[in-house]
């Protein structure tokens, strides 16, 4: 079955679209159902509906303030939803902590990365340790995220390292830890003109890793690179469909709209 | 290594102490300059080319002159050891040390007080050092359940010279721990000072770091952090003088707070030559939430998290 082709794909999405029920039961992946957010008063998101079929990479595409971020995070469990719930694998798990998310699979790379004083690249990397890994494999993914591990792997992960340094770092903790879901928020931001490029490495090597990537992002360019894509807006889903369909529309439409306003 | 036949014992008593605590027992070796102090007495000394100590008893302890030649570039440091294996007393150790003009020295200083219940060390140390001349110093403690320790150190940071100072008490009971370390630099002379204490259950802490910035083109970097859990108190005060043209000097202080500890910082910059720029940095509180949420989202707890933080913050 392909998830894009069923009710609701590949047009414009009325706020009120839902998962049929089956598919929400019965198949691998992530789902968020009627995910509402306020904060003070204020409406972050509207009751929004989104799927993530295992193996599959999609981007959530829209401008600054969007609602994006906020569903990266609610989706990872930082934040709780006002209403709604998470579904994975049709099991509710809207109640479960950040880390018993991470344990069932879920992890994500902040567009912010904290920046710790005395760990070292190699011993973020590992968690201390507790990750089991080796030393070709971490160089590999170094290297792979454009970092020679001799001279990154006994790096402090503080603020000496770049801003596009510490993105890096972020991106290879995740390839590393090979989750069933990636949530990667603005990996592009604070990278420099090779960011596309690697953007690519990493959604080959998660693609054959099996990881679903859910890819936030306000760049065209980064949002065709996936699959599929979530175009979304003033916390609304305006379209989602296959990611070049979704950017031509975004293309068209956005600054041009009424939803910006709210 | 000259060993006081009589305290042979003693002088075995510490060399297990430290293979206890996993630290370095090659610097009991000849060729290593080091004073040996258990107690009141020197139990050991050796000198090496370029480095005398001398080391009198003195009541309740031991002062010690060091003095290192000009030109001097040594490949092992120097190991400045003070142990005291009863669980009680009082113990008072001075030492004095001249670095002559551009020479390279690095001090491993220990303090060993495994067994320690009611016991108080008192240190003091007067550090001069000469133009062009770069010292590291290394001070590193293990510390039974109750000690008091008192310790002030000044230091003397000549023409174009370099100071790194490091203190840690982090793998055990700080107890109650008074610090003070002051630093005049002449032009051009830079300092390093970084102190990192972990306090728990009823540890008392002060630590003082204090740097003028007296000769033109000085710097400093005076950086502290200190855990505190339980009903901890700790109190840390750097102070900043820029007083020479060009001075520079930055302060960093990070304090994390955990159960009912009582923590406070008190940055002090004083400038008094428009010339002179002087910064701060504190945090001060619980551990950073995005750091904790970052780990988390990995699949650490949150105390495994916090651990792994903490770890990093004090280098362990």
């Amino acid at each position: 079955m392909n998830l894009f082709s069923t009710k609701g794909f590949g047009q414009d999405c009325p706020e009120n679209f839902k998962l049929p029920s089956y598919e929400v039961f019965s198949m691998k992946m992530l789902c968020l159902r009627d995910i509402e957010y306020s904060r003070d008063g204020r409406r972050i998101l509207r009751p929004i509906n989104m799927r993530f079929r295992e193996g599959m990479s999609y981007s959530i595409l829209g401008p600054n303030g969007a609602g994006k971020s906020t569903i990266a995070r609610i989706v990872m469990g930082e934040l709780k939803p006002t209403s709604g719930q998470i579904l994975l694998d049709g099991e509710d798990i809207t109640g479960l902590s950040v880390t018993e998310r991470a344990k069932l699979g879920i992890s994500m790379a902040w567009q912010e990365p904290a920046r710790y004083e005395g760990i070292t690249v190699q011993e973020y990397l590992t968690l201390g340790g507790k990750l089991r890994t080796n030393k070709d494999e971490l160089q590999e993914v170094l290297e792979l995220v454009g970092m020679p591990y001799e001279l990154y792997a006994h790096r402090f992960v503080d603020k000496s390292l770049s801003g596009g340094e510490r993105k890096r770092v972020e991106l290879a903790s995740l390839l590393l830890l090979k989750p069933r879901y990636a949530i990667l928020d603005e990996p592009d931001s604070g990278l420099d003109i090779t960011a596309g490029k690697l953007i690519e490495l990493i959604l080959n090597r998660f693609r054959k890793c099996g990881t679903t990537v859910i890819l936030i992002t306000h760049h065209e360019g980064i949002a065709l690179k996936t699959e599929f894509a979530y175009f979304v807006c003033s916390g609304r889903i305006i379209r989602r469909g296959f990611s070049r369909e979704v950017v031509d529309y975004y293309r068209k439409t956005c600054r041009r709209c009424s939803f910006a306003e709210g | 290594m000259t060993i006081k036949i009589d305290l042979t014992r003693e002088y075995e008593a510490l060399v297990e102490a430290y293979q206890r605590e996993g630290l370095d027992t090659s610097l009991f070796g000849d060729r290593i300059a080091a004073i040996i102090i258990s107690g009141d007495r020197i139990i050991g000394l050796n000198n090496v080319p370029g480095v005398k100590i001398r080391g009198e008893e003195i009541e309740n302890g031991v002062r010690a002159d060091v003095k290192i030649a000009d030109n001097i570039e040594l490949p092992f440091p120097i190991h400045l050891c003070t142990g005291y294996l009863k669980s009680e007393g009082y113990q008072r150790v001075i030492f004095e040390i001249n670095v002559g003009k551009n020479s390279k020295v690095r001090f491993t200083s220990h303090c060993i007080f495994p067994y320690a219940k009611d016991f108080t060390h008192e240190a003091i140390t007067r550090i001069k050092i000469g133009e062009g001349s770069s010292v590291l110093y290394d001070d590193e403690h293990v510390h039974g359940e109750g000690v008091r320790m008192v310790s002030k150190t000044e230091v003397d940071v000549g023409r174009n010279a370099r100071y790194t100072g490091r203190f840690s008490l982090t793998k055990h009971r700080a107890k109650e721990l008074k610090l003070e370390m002051v630093a005049r630099l002449d032009e051009r002379a830079v300092l390093e000072l970084e102190s990192k204490v972990k306090a728990v259950k009823d540890d008392s802490v002060e630590m003082k770091e204090v740097a003028y910035l007296e000769g033109a083109h000085s710097r400093a970097n005076l950086r502290s952090t200190a855990i505190a859990f339980d009903r901890a108190r700790v109190n840390v005060i750097n102070e900043a003088y820029g007083f020479g043209d060009y001075a520079k000097g930055h302060v960093e202080c990070h304090e994390i707070v955990k159960g009912d500890a009582d923590v406070q910082t008190v940055p002090l910059l004083r400038v008094k030559n428009d010339k002179a720029e002087l910064t701060h940095e504190a945090s001060i509180g619980r551990i950073n939430e995005a750091q904790l949420i970052q780990l988390m989202a990995k699949g650490l707890t949150e105390e495994e998290a916090a651990e792994f933080i903490i770890k990093g913050l004090l280098g362990e």
